[in-house]
């Protein structure tokens, strides 16, 4: 039994898990638990990771490279074709909306619902990506319900910055106070 | 998305995911010294993980908490096996003497119902039928030792491939999540997602028809327990409880509970034969529930699978890799549900396909980029 409860011992694996802003409130035992959930993937610079309107399954964390966000604009996908009288939807226009950097995270609705990718995501350089299935955070609320507070009120924290960016963008700045 | 009802499979598919049940059903009759040990395995698994969860809560590593829990059953296991032997040894005379009162209580009943046959009806009387069962029932049935013999050597047969059930199950604790991780890094990215919740599907399916069956059995135990207890056969709830387990072989098993309780029946009231026959009356009764209520509405309905879907799978299951086949024919159709259902799905998602060739693609111009 000696040094059978480990609490306190960590790996380099771990560590760089801790480093994470979504991981970052976990302890090291609670860290093990979820790293026994979370898969590894590699894409190289072009590739999509996921498609705007897609079913979202899993949340990305990158950790290593840069992705970019982007979505499909209606507006200006509309263009006239020579000869034609009538504007023709150009395919696969996608305006940039981020790009993000080792640490971040993206996809990060699909934890909380149903609803399809609202951009798509793709490999802006060589990355790595730390993939948490929703499946397996569903599981964590179910049976590590502390974990899943934790990991929760870091989306939430994520989800308000970015819905200030937002609403500052567009002046609504009396709707966050 | 495949499984949660969004898109219903084709009858292409379907026919492919009968016809692979079918086929697996086959091979696993040939290999059920693997078959068996691996699914007890499964359901150890199912059991002990819980276990093994909360103490790597506690901040124990998953190689020991899998190890300490399978070692702490195993020892749970030596501990009430060694408490229960000498029990059992001083009872075995009087169980064996117990097999042989049944037995020949079964017989008589047997005996009687035929000569009551004959008295009804000259021509079977002509025909001496009780006498000529009688006969052949004494030149087949022999002693019980004769049968406990091939009881006795079957187990002593069985007993190697079984004890690979907790080595199994302490892999399965203690790699099962790499397992999982193994199979899907094996997986193209572009499949990827679809892959994860196919997994997940197939651990839930499995899961599901596990806990399906315990609370398939708790009903047929209590169902039968009390029309045992109101017919006033005695031990009604152990009776109940052996026959629930004898029915995780669909049919046989059911027949082989119903033998049993006919026989206890004939023997403890063998002054009145009316109570066997209420005793088969029950067991037909419980029987049909079992059939076309309780297995769709546990088993069935957690592997999703239709009522009408589940009871003639039952029966292919049966015509085609026999009692093998009807015990496994269930968890193998879930299982093999779910992935025809979610490669149906991929391989007609003409936007995932194009995404597969298009990282190929990538990946050949990085790997031919200095050539």
């Amino acid at each position: 039994m000696v040094n059978f409860f480990n609490s306190g011992k960590t790996s380099p694996r771990l560590e760089r898990l801790h480093g994470l802003s979504l991981f970052v409130d976990l302890t090291p035992a609670e860290l093990q638990i979820v790293e026994g959930l979370l898969h590894e993937r590699d894409y190289l610079a072009g590739e999509v990771i996921f498609d705007e309107g897609e079913e979202g399954q899993a949340i990305y964390i990158i950790a290593a490279g840069e992705v970019l966000i982007s979505r499909r604009e209606q507006g200006e996908a509309d263009v006239n074709e020579p000869g034609t009288s009538h504007p023709r939807r150009r395919q696969g226009d996608f305006g940039r909306v981020a790009e993000l950097g080792p640490g971040t995270f993206f996809g990060d609705l699909a934890l909380l619902d149903n609803s399809p990718r609202s951009a798509q995501a793709r490999a802006a350089s060589p990355c790595q990506l730390i993939v948490f299935f929703r499946d397996d955070f569903v599981g964590l609320l179910d049976t590590h319900a502390r974990i899943a507070s934790k990991i929760s009120r870091q989306l939430a924290c994520h989800l308000g910055a970015r819905l200030r960016v937002m609403a500052l963008s567009v002046g609504a700045h009396h709707h966050l106070l | 998305m495949p499984g949660r009802g969004h898109h219903g499979s084709g009858p292409i598919v379907w026919a492919v995911i009968i016809a692979t049940t079918c086929l697996l059903l086959l091979v696993f009759q040939k290999l059920l010294w693997l078959v068996v040990p691996f699914l007890l395995a499964l359901i150890l698994y199912y059991f002990l993980y819980p276990l093994v969860r909360v103490l790597i809560y506690r901040g124990m590593s998953r190689h020991a908490a899998a190890s300490l829990v399978t070692l702490g059953f195993l020892a749970l296991l030596i501990v009430v096996g060694l408490a229960l032997t000498p029990w059992v040894a001083g009872q075995m005379a009087v169980w064996q003497d117990t097999v042989s009162r049944y037995l020949h209580g079964g017989l008589q009943l047997l005996d009687n119902s035929l000569r009551n046959m004959e008295a009804s009806w000259p021509t079977l009387a002509s025909a001496r039928l009780a006498d000529t069962v009688a006969t052949r029932l004494a030149q087949s049935a022999g002693s019980v030792a004769d049968h406990l013999e091939p009881i006795a050597i079957g187990v002593a047969a069985w007993t190697p491939s079984l004890l690979l059930a907790p080595f199994l199950a302490y892999f399965f604790l203690r790699d099962g999540h790499r397992f999982k991780r193994f199979l899907s890094a094996a997986v193209p990215n572009a499949f990827f997602e679809r892959t994860l919740f196919l997994l997940h599907e197939i651990d839930r399916t499995a899961r599901a028809y596990f806990q399906g069956l315990i609370t398939l059995t708790a009903l047929d135990t209590v169902t039968l327990a009390a029309g045992l207890w109101l017919l006033g056969i005695p031990g009604p709830l152990a009776l109940g409880l052996i026959c629930a387990v004898l029915a995780w072989v669909p049919y046989v098993g059911s027949i082989l509970g119903g033998l049993l309780v006919v026989l206890v029946a004939a023997t403890d009231f063998h002054d009145t034969p009316g109570m066997a026959y209420w005793a088969i009356a029950l067991f037909g009764v419980v029987r049909l529930l079992d059939d076309f209520v309780y297995m769709p509405l546990t088993i069935g309905k957690s592997l999703e699978l239709h009522p009408l879907v589940t009871v003639l799978m039952i029966f292919v299951g049966g015509a085609v890799a026999g009692v093998s086949g009807l015990m496994l024919v269930l968890p193998v159709l879930g299982v093999v549900m779910v992935i025809g259902e979610t490669i149906g799905v991929i391989v007609t998602d003409a936007r995932l396909m194009a995404r597969h060739r298009h990282a190929l693609a990538l990946r050949r111009a990085q790997a031919s980029a200095d050539l």
